[in-house]
């Protein structure tokens, strides 16, 4: 009797057979892009074809892998994944996890997918990620002892900061001795007492050139260096797993240096700053404490009964008895010229000059007053206001 | 504590430790609430720690040390080779 299996039951022994067969667990397969949608989730359904001799359905969910952005209707690519069987349609489908523009290398998809493989194992996590120590004394570089990136990292780390040791651990950066050569480097700088940090170095140049910088082995050794790893593989424009994985990636060489170190002409900036900040502040405070002191003397010198108080009434005194004075003189000075004025209306010039006259005697000057006194015929002298005239007495009254 | 002391106190911080001091003095001082004299004494310190830091990065000379790596030792004893060939062609 044969045995008769319930669908589900088959299709689950499919899915086992898929799963079991490790090349359809991890495969790369070529063609051309259709009937390609997106959902709203952001996961890409389409079906890659070959001609019109083949087809096969694939999914890529939304942050399976890189590359989704080059699917596009009718276009060529390269993707890699894994065969499986959508058990509700009995479909068999690809699930990609990463996808490739048809014509790019071979070290160009091996490289998306060791990519791949460290980013979910979580080597590129961003956590993980150190801190590079701001005063390092001790660096360590791993890179060719003969190239410009050396002598580009030993100018600029002594002109920034030559208060550092570096240590050299020579390597090749390129061909065959590479890989193993960076990575011994790295685990001979494990056993340096107080290191701060290692700078990974290599110039620029082509994908090849640069290919031991996309190694897993040296990627690890990067993951598991004791210290902080600043990576600098190429020219600004070149991405390597190392610099992926270390805890900071330079875009050159050169400028790995520069983030190694501070710059001690700042530094020196920094420390004036701090003293000019200081003085002003101490300054400051001394000109309160100035002025402070001279409101405290205003106000010591208003509240002390000293001789100064003394003075002043003495002061005060003088010179009430001054205006005194000054008053009195003012007053005699009226008073004078008010007798003046008196002394001129008891002038005799001015009795005359209402009428009277004055009657002296010849003989004797007397002013005659009495009548008395005068007999007929005698002299005498009259004087008016204006003139006079001599005249003889005629008769006595 | 002596003068001399505390000068030699200051020599013996790192540098790291003497700039981070020098930044806690001006920070206590920016922070105001001190006498005059707290403030005198904070501002003598603070003097001593920038000169401090300041000779510890005029001085010294970068020092270069080469591990022993397989490549390195290759290096070297091609470059002996180059040497005692260069000595052969003088002689």
């Amino acid at each position: 009797m044969a045995l008769i299996l319930t669908v589900s039951k088959l299709s689950k022994y499919l899915k086992d057979l898929l799963l079991s067969d490790t090349m359809l667990q991890d495969v790369w397969v070529s063609g051309e892009v259709g009937n390609f949608t997106r959902s709203a989730a952001g996961h890409s359904y389409f079906t890659m074809r070959e001609g019109t001799s083949a087809t096969l359905r694939c999914v890529m969910f939304r942050n399976a892998g890189g590359g989704a952005e080059h699917l596009a209707e009718g276009v060529a690519v390269i993707i890699h994944g894994r065969m499986a069987i959508y058990e509700q349609r009995g479909d068999l489908q690809l699930i990609a996890d990463i996808v490739q523009p048809e014509g790019v290398g071979e070290l160009q998809l091996k490289l998306e997918q060791l990519k791949l493989k460290l980013e979910k194992e979580g080597l590129f996590e961003q956590s993980r990620k150190r801190d590079i120590p701001v005063f390092p004394q001790k660096i360590g570089v791993i890179t060719s002892p003969s190239g410009a990136v050396w002598h580009d990292i030993q100018s600029i780390i002594s002109r920034r900061y030559p208060q550092v040791e570096l240590l050299l651990a020579p390597t090749q950066v390129q061909g065959e001795g590479a890989v193993p050569g960076i990575v011994e480097a790295f685990q001979a700088l494990k056993d340096v007492k107080g290191l701060d940090v290692i700078i990974v170095a290599r110039g620029g140049g082509s994908l090849e050139d640069l290919w031991a910088f996309n190694e897993e082995e040296v990627a690890r050794a990067i993951f598991t260096s004791g210290v902080p790893v600043i990576s600098a593989v190429g020219h600004e424009t070149d991405y390597s797993i190392a610099d992926m994985v270390a805890d900071m990636r330079a875009p050159t060489p050169s400028v790995a240096a520069e983030m190694a170190v501070p710059d001690r002409r700042e530094l020196l900036g920094d420390i004036a700053g701090a003293v000019r900040e200081a003085s002003m502040i101490v300054t400051g405070m001394l000109t309160e404490g100035q002025d402070d002191i001279e409101r405290l003397q205003t106000r010591l010198e208003r509240a002390a009964p000293d001789m100064d108080t003394q003075r002043q009434r003495v002061d005060d005194l003088l010179r009430a008895a001054a205006s005194h004075l000054r008053h009195a003189v003012n007053a005699e000075k009226a008073g004078v010229q008010s007798l003046g004025h008196r002394l001129t209306a008891l002038s005799p010039k001015a009795i005359l000059t209402r009428g009277y006259a004055i009657v002296e005697t010849a003989a004797t000057g007397g002013i005659v007053s009495d009548a008395s006194r005068l007999k007929p015929d005698d002299a005498v002298e009259v004087t008016l206001a204006e003139g006079g005239f001599d005249a003889t007495v005629k008769k006595v009254r | 504590m002596s003068p001399k002391t505390s000068e030699e106190n200051y020599a013996d911080l790192s540098f790291e430790e003497a700039i981070k001091r020098l930044n806690e003095t001006v920070e206590k001082l920016e922070a105001g609430k001190l006498t005059l004299s707290d403030a005198t004494k904070l501002y003598e310190e603070g003097i001593k720690l920038a000169r401090a830091c300041t000779e510890k990065i005029t001085a010294a000379e970068m020092r270069i040390t080469q591990i022993r790596t397989t490549y390195g030792e290759q290096m070297r004893m091609y470059d002996e080779d180059e040497a005692e060939e260069d000595d052969e062609d003088e002689s």
